[in-house]
């Protein structure tokens, strides 16, 4: 037999045995090493080369306790740490001094028969210590890409299951344990969690708990950051949710000093009596974290050892996920928004044309606002490169909701690479009973986990009875099955068909719905409103077949949560159905139509326009509206100054309802009004939040304006184009914003590069638009040569360009040494200074 | 000699987000805020609270300080600064913090982006007064730690203040790990993440200091 051979059936047995009954991991490996002397800011993995015979003896110790796992050294064992062609101690030479003493200790103690032949040796892998994009600057391959040379590192050296620990973000645990799992070696995953029972980033235990189920974890479980008392409830959770064994390796309390040294909280005899209490809950691979010692591990081995396992059982509950918290199907209907898509969308199809990704992201924030579960994400049009738009879709509205997505294309290359990139369990849009396409789907979804969408057509097309639709479902879960996919990760769409081509469609659709929930026991999900395509008045059909379909069974729905009809029907069929506790998501959702229903009314009553009801509220000629001398105005010049956005639109819809022009209310209330507040800000009259609230009522008064111009066929000038971007290697972009905000008002069109832009970026959109005017910022001193290497780059090719810059550190010294034309030192100096630039009077 | 880094979580409860430290961040210079702002600041702070997750971590280090020649030695080697030097004088010891109030807020932000930036530039002057009162909470606790020893506090000193070079927070992270202990990250530029995040260092002394800078 080869060591190879060798390695892999000691993987094998290591995961029959934590199948089988207890197992039992290492405790704490910082603490000893401190106590013998490792100082601050040493890194402890160096020891495995500078003192080897302290790591041997700790395993040894270990052992001895009846530890049966040991953790290698080498927690912050990675190449950023550790670089391959460090000349003392490349990250090879580390890992596997780690490994052998590991394996050293395991030969040497085994040799008393007393100790047994059952260990183990874990390659052990911490966090980073960086956050990821784009909270961080990391990006998720290249943390994807430290971890595998850390992984095949441990694989050369010969471990024989691999242990992921103390996570503190979802995003970065996937990173870690899609590098671990392409070992072919078991996997477990431990993640740290705070005093709320969340990760840092904020993922709940059931969320953790579906994201590594999804990517095929062996065994799953919680370490470090608190005590084992503290564990309790995220016990609890763990064991509720997952099907694969359970891991607790708790510290031994918090540590504190006592006369200069550190001690922690729990002693050996308290931390067996915990985790007596762990194990019972049903966790059945124990072990210690920080502070605790061979003496706790003994203590503990002890306590549990005749103790009988609670017996693993499969959960069937179905989850899917955003980075930090899961949508449960198969109780309450799950709403997916269906308008990230640019299917009969022409503004959608320009913003991917235009590579508009804020509109894309406003789409999906409203559609978060009128409550849908989960956003569907369709990106595909043949005239743009659809992965690269895919990816960076599913980035931007990752970092900005916490709804789940659902990942919809039909492109295998742009699926991978958003499964890859996904934070989170998504749901994959789709898959269906062609041979071909499930060979495509299933392995991407075997890899990256995902719930399944499964539409009932094959090579035959789709049935015309309820029973064909039945029968590909079937063929579905089978073929699911062959890849390691459970029937709990499918959800079947048995196709709604538009009832003005096929008259027993909608029949048919809702048989076949009922039988996959009541026979099969499956999920099922409908893009409900094709059922009315070609009809008139569409709302009324879709909200009752959705009513027919939820009574019928419908786990989840693709629809419009900006529909009232549907909506109305969700939340009284909720309210019906006990899936609405007190009925208080219906009173919240009547509340809001209430709401709606009043301002329409109210318009009405105001003959199409009107806020204040026909009567007029009365400004208060200040000194300050001294150069309004139109009395009509007064009331939207005040509203924009004290920035009341929600009236300075109907305002502005109520001058041109009266017949204003619409030139005129921008010369002769927008702008004047603006000023008043540029000139306050300016003279330190009015600050920041004043001078944005204003900014904002005045877009939306715009905005009207902007609707009306658009009918006329003019849609207004353009003062000037203006590039901004904050610099590379800066992420925070608030400044930037702000200007831009301003300068829009202003009626100047921005190129919003965004944030963390190259040099190249910015000198190419300014050379093929042909440029006048830049915007830099720049938070930090160390960002602060990118804006430079951003300006040389630009007076060599673009030279007529004008530079301004602006930014927390920013300082007119700095901007001229850096050779900038312009400093702003606030948002109204961009303004002014544009004005000058594009010669505005 | 061991130098065990300690984490201490204040109670959200404890912490109080004044309006008047907001308006400081925004530039305000002593006015009040009134009227629509002052509604939109109090707002914002009520959301900051219920999503802030307040985390800090220590320990405490011998020092050298040559105040002749301005060099300080830390646990994780020599920085050069005057006004350093001369603020630690007569301190042998130091505490060293990170502090936070965590990630969640860093998503809210880049939210709130969408809804307006008036709100997005009040959310971000709470987070900066949301983390200067876990920073004081912190100051406070570890005053009464040495009070027991009859010793004294000097003003918390972050890098990047004065001659005290960014480039400190490498050394700092590297010894105290405020990845571990309290989620806080250190990226290339130097810059934090989570975004709200402090590190500073605190001389401890057996005179009484003047409590300010300088």
């Amino acid at each position: 037999m080869t060591t190879d051979e060798k390695n892999n059936i000691k993987s094998v047995m290591v995961m029959k045995k934590i199948r089988e009954g207890f197992t039992y991991f290492e405790g704490g490996c910082g603490t000893i090493l401190q106590a013998a002397g490792l100082k601050p800011g040493e890194l402890p993995e160096t020891w495995n080369i500078t003192h080897g015979d302290v790591i041997e003896k700790m395993h040894s110790d270990y052992i001895k306790a009846g530890a049966n796992i040991l953790k290698t050294n080498t927690f912050g064992g990675n190449i950023l740490k550790f670089p391959a062609d460090d000349p003392k101690m490349p990250l090879d030479v580390i890992i596997a001094s780690a490994v052998n003493h590991a394996r050293n200790a395991i030969e040497k103690t085994e040799k008393d028969p007393a100790v047994g032949k059952d260990h183990y040796v874990a390659l052990d892998i911490g966090p980073l210590g960086h956050l990821l994009k784009p909270l961080g600057d990391m990006e998720f391959e290249r943390a994807y890409e430290i971890f595998k040379a850390t992984v095949d590192a441990g694989i050369k050296a010969g471990v024989d299951l691999i242990l992921v620990e103390t996570m503190t973000d979802i995003y970065e645990a996937k990173a870690a344990v899609l590098a671990a799992k392409e070992s072919g070696l078991p996997v477990v995953l431990t993640t740290a969690y705070d005093e709320s029972h969340k990760l840092l980033t904020g993922a709940d235990p059931c969320t953790v708990v579906a994201v590594a189920e999804g990517l095929g974890v062996d065994c799953i479980g919680v370490n470090c950051s608190l005590g084992p008392d503290q564990m309790m409830e995220i016990v609890d959770e763990l064991v509720k949710y997952a099907s694969v064994p359970v891991a607790v390796n708790p510290n031994a309390g918090l540590p504190r000093t006592e006369n200069g040294r550190t001690v922690f909280d729990v002693t050996p005899e308290d931390f067996a009596g915990s985790m007596v209490k762990i194990a019972s809950k049903g966790a059945r691979v124990l072990g210690g974290c920080c502070g605790t010692t061979p003496d706790h591990i003994a203590a503990m081995i002890n306590a549990v050892k005749e103790m009988t396992p609670v017996p693993l059982t499969e959960k069937n509950d179905t989850f899917i996920t955003s980075y930090t918290r899961s949508v449960r199907f198969g109780g309450k209907p799950v709403l997916i928004g269906e308008r990230i898509n640019p299917t009969g969308k022409k503004r959608f199809k320009q913003a991917l044309r235009e590579h508009d990704i804020d509109h894309i992201l406003q789409v999906g924030m409203d559609e978060q606002d009128n409550h849908a579960d989960v956003l569907d994400v369709n990106v595909g049009l043949p005239e743009i490169d659809e992965v690269a738009m895919m990816c960076e879709v599913v980035s931007a509205l990752q970092a900005i909701t916490d709804l789940p997505l659902q990942i919809d294309t039909t492109d295998p290359v742009a699926m991978e690479k958003a499964l890859r990139l996904y934070n989170g369990k998504p749901m994959i849009n789709s898959v269906n009973g062609k041979e071909e396409v499930m060979e495509q789907v299933f392995p991407l979804a075997a890899k990256y986990g995902g719930l399944v969408v499964a539409l009932t057509i094959d090579e035959e097309g789709i049935p015309k009875t309820a029973e064909g639709r039945l029968e590909i479902a079937k063929k579905i879960y089978a073929k699911a099955a062959e890849y390691g996919i459970r029937k709990k990760n499918i959800i079947i769409d048995p196709l709604a068909m538009s009832i003005s081509a096929e008259p027993d469609s909608a029949l048919v659709t809702l048989e076949a719905l009922k039988r996959i929930h009541d026979e099969l026991g499956g999920l099922t999900s409908l893009g409900v409103s094709n059922i009315s395509f070609g009809l008139p008045c569409r709302e009324i059909v879709n909200s009752i077949f959705f009513t027919q379909a939820m009574n019928n069974g419908l786990s989840a729905a693709i629809m419009n949560p900006a529909s009232t009809e549907m909506m109305k029907a969700y939340y009284a069929f909720c309210a019906l159905n006990m899936q609405d506790e007190n009925c208080m998501s219906f009173i919240g959702f009547a509340e809001e139509y209430k709401a709606a229903e009043d301002e329409k009314a109210a318009k009405l009553a105001a003959g199409g326009g009107a806020v204040s009801g026909g009567k007029k509220a009365q400004v208060k000629k200040s000194s300050l509206y001294e150069s309004i001398e139109d009395e009509r105005k007064l009331p939207l010049v005040d509203c924009i100054v004290k920035g009341m956005k929600d009236r300075a639109g109907a305002l502005t819809e109520e001058l041109l309802n009266e017949g204003m022009d619409s030139l005129e209310i921008i010369d002769g209330a927008l702008i004047p009004a603006l000023d008043i507040v540029g000139r306050g800000f300016e003279k330190k009259t009015m600050f920041l939040p004043q001078l944005l609230m204003s900014a904002e009522s005045a877009s939306a008064a715009f905005a009207v304006i902007r609707g009306t111009l658009k009918k006329s066929g003019d849609e207004g000038q353009i003062k000037g184009r203006i590039i901004l971007a904050t610099v590379k290697g800066d992420i925070h972009d608030i400044g930037k914003n702000i200007v831009k905000v301003l300068l829009e008002n202003y009626g100047y069109e921005v190129l919003d590069l965004g944030k963390d832009v190259p040099p190249e970026l910015i000198v190419e959109t300014a050379v093929a638009e042909d440029i006048k005017l830049v915007g830099l910022s720049a938070l930090m001193t160390t960002t602060v040569p990118s804006m430079e290497e951003t300006i040389k780059q630009l007076q060599e090719k673009k030279s007529d360009t004008l530079v301004m810059v602006g930014g927390a550190v920013m300082t007119q010294e700095y901007a001229d040494m850096i050779g900038a034309d312009h400093y702003s030192k606030d948002a109204m100096g961009s303004v002014r200074y544009a004005e000058k630039v594009f010669e505005v009077s | 000699m061991e130098h065990p880094v300690l984490i201490y979580i204040p109670a959200v409860d404890e912490l109080e987000i004044k309006v008047q430290e907001v308006t400081r961040y925004l530039g305000y210079g002593g006015n009040p805020a009134e009227g629509e702002d002052l509604k939109l600041i109090e707002r914002k702070i009520a959301e900051v609270k219920k999503i802030m997750a307040p985390k800090a971590c220590y320990a405490r280090y011998r020092i050298d300080n040559d105040e002749e020649k301005c060099v300080l030695t830390f646990p994780y080697g020599e920085t050069k600064s005057k006004v350093l030097s001369k603020h630690l004088s007569g301190c042998d010891e130091v505490f060293i913090f990170a502090a936070t109030i965590g990630a969640v807020f860093d998503r809210m932000l880049q939210r709130a982006r969408f809804l307006s930036m008036s709100e997005t530039a009040v959310m971000q002057a709470v987070g900066a007064a949301a983390v200067e009162t876990v920073c004081d909470s912190v100051n406070e606790m570890l005053e009464q730690k040495v009070t027991e020893e009859s010793k004294y506090l000097r003003a918390r000193f972050s890098p990047g203040y004065g001659d005290f070079e960014l480039a400190n927070q490498r050394g700092i992270f590297s010894v105290l790990n405020p990845a571990k202990h309290a989620g806080i990250t250190l990226m290339d530029t130097m810059i934090m993440a989570p975004e709200k995040s402090v590190t500073a260092v605190i001389g401890i002394s057996d005179r009484p200091g003047k409590n300010g800078y300088g």
